[in-house]
């Protein structure tokens, strides 16, 4: 039975080596929360969505952990796999949504972005300037999001996104840059004021 | 995108979006996903195990056996029919020493190639 004290990689030797599921199990406890958390990044707050890709991450993570080397840390090799999950999901998704596109995505971002419901409390601000975070990401492509999410919310060196992306690391900075550039410009209706008197 | 407040001059703070950035991961951060059967459903659609027939491994083993009986009264009349056959030609045909040399230098560079290639491919 697999105990919390062993490190991830021991457990990944008892998954390959002993086909344990019960060590798979605790791995999957472990990073659960990480990679459901980024995928709902990605697929901006739609809980349901990012359940099902992160069932599938782990799914896949299980039958590719012959081929994982240590090259990167566990973690990292995860969100390479939701990631690319995430990244063929929406280019799929994009194909499907080519008919009639508009009204779709219309009624999508009704459905996943979330709303203005204003928390009362010392938290509203920093709840709002979140939302407006959240909303402005829209405008940026599926690799500028997920170069921002990696790098900034699973803080994540430019040579680890440049790993999870599977792209070179001048590329994840040019994303950055671009994805940046794009949020300065949507967010220009609140900047500094704003935000300044909260931190 | 919120109309609640003035837009700023953001000349005066370059940085006010790494720092709106900042605040956002540092909220993601502290959001903890209670598991709440995440697991178990993961678990559950797990691949089966490959299960083996049960013939398999009596099957393999008596193959193998079969195998080393043969060779074990095989080998011994091959071994002698072919050293019979090397000295034979040995005999017909006298090496130097520098052919014999350059016969196990080229052997002993091919296999630490191989070698070399094996182990640098991590097999």
């Amino acid at each position: 039975m697999a105990t919390p004290s062993l490190s991830d990689a021991q457990l990944i030797a008892r998954c390959v080596v002993e086909d344990d599921r019960h060590a798979f199990a605790e791995l999957v406890r472990r990073h659960q929360s990480a990679v459901r958390a980024c995928l709902r990044k990605l697929t901006s707050g739609n809980a349901a969505l990012a359940d099902d890709l992160a069932q599938e991450t782990f799914i896949q993570a299980w039958r590719n952990l012959k081929s994982f080397r240590q090259e990167a840390r566990f973690s990292t090799w995860l969100y390479r796999i939701a990631t690319n999950a995430w990244l063929m999901h929406a280019r799929k998704r994009r194909e499907e949504l080519l008919g009639d596109r508009d009204a779709d995505l219309v009624d999508e971002e009704t459905e996943t972005m979330p709303q203005s419901g204003e928390p009362a409390g010392d938290h509203a601000g920093a709840s709002m300037r979140r939302l407006d975070l959240e909303r402005a990401m829209a405008v940026l492509s599926d690799q500028e999001r997920a170069a921002i999410v990696q790098c900034y919310h699973n803080d994540l060196s430019h040579e680890e996104a440049a790993f999870v992306l599977g792209c070179p690391v001048g590329t994840v900075k040019t994303h950055v840059l671009r994805a940046k550039q794009k949020l300065k410009t949507a967010l220009a209706a609140w900047g500094p004021e704003s935000i300044g008197d909260h931190s | 995108m919120s109309e609640r407040t003035a837009a700023p001059d953001r000349s005066t703070s370059p940085d006010w979006l790494d720092r709106l950035l900042a605040e956002d991961a540092s909220a993601y951060a502290r959001d903890y996903i209670d598991d709440a059967g995440f697991t178990a459903k993961v678990v559950a659609q797990l691949p089966a195990p490959p299960v083996l027939p049960a013939w398999r491994k009596p099957a393999v083993t008596a193959l193998w056996a079969a195998a080393g009986l043969g060779l074990a009264f095989a080998l011994p009349s091959a071994a002698v029919d072919v050293a019979r056959e090397a000295f034979k030609l040995f005999a017909a045909k006298p090496f130097s020493l520098s052919e014999v040399l350059a016969v196990i230098a080229l052997a002993g560079a091919g296999s630490w190639t191989t070698a070399i290639i094996a182990w640098k491919r991590g097999v």
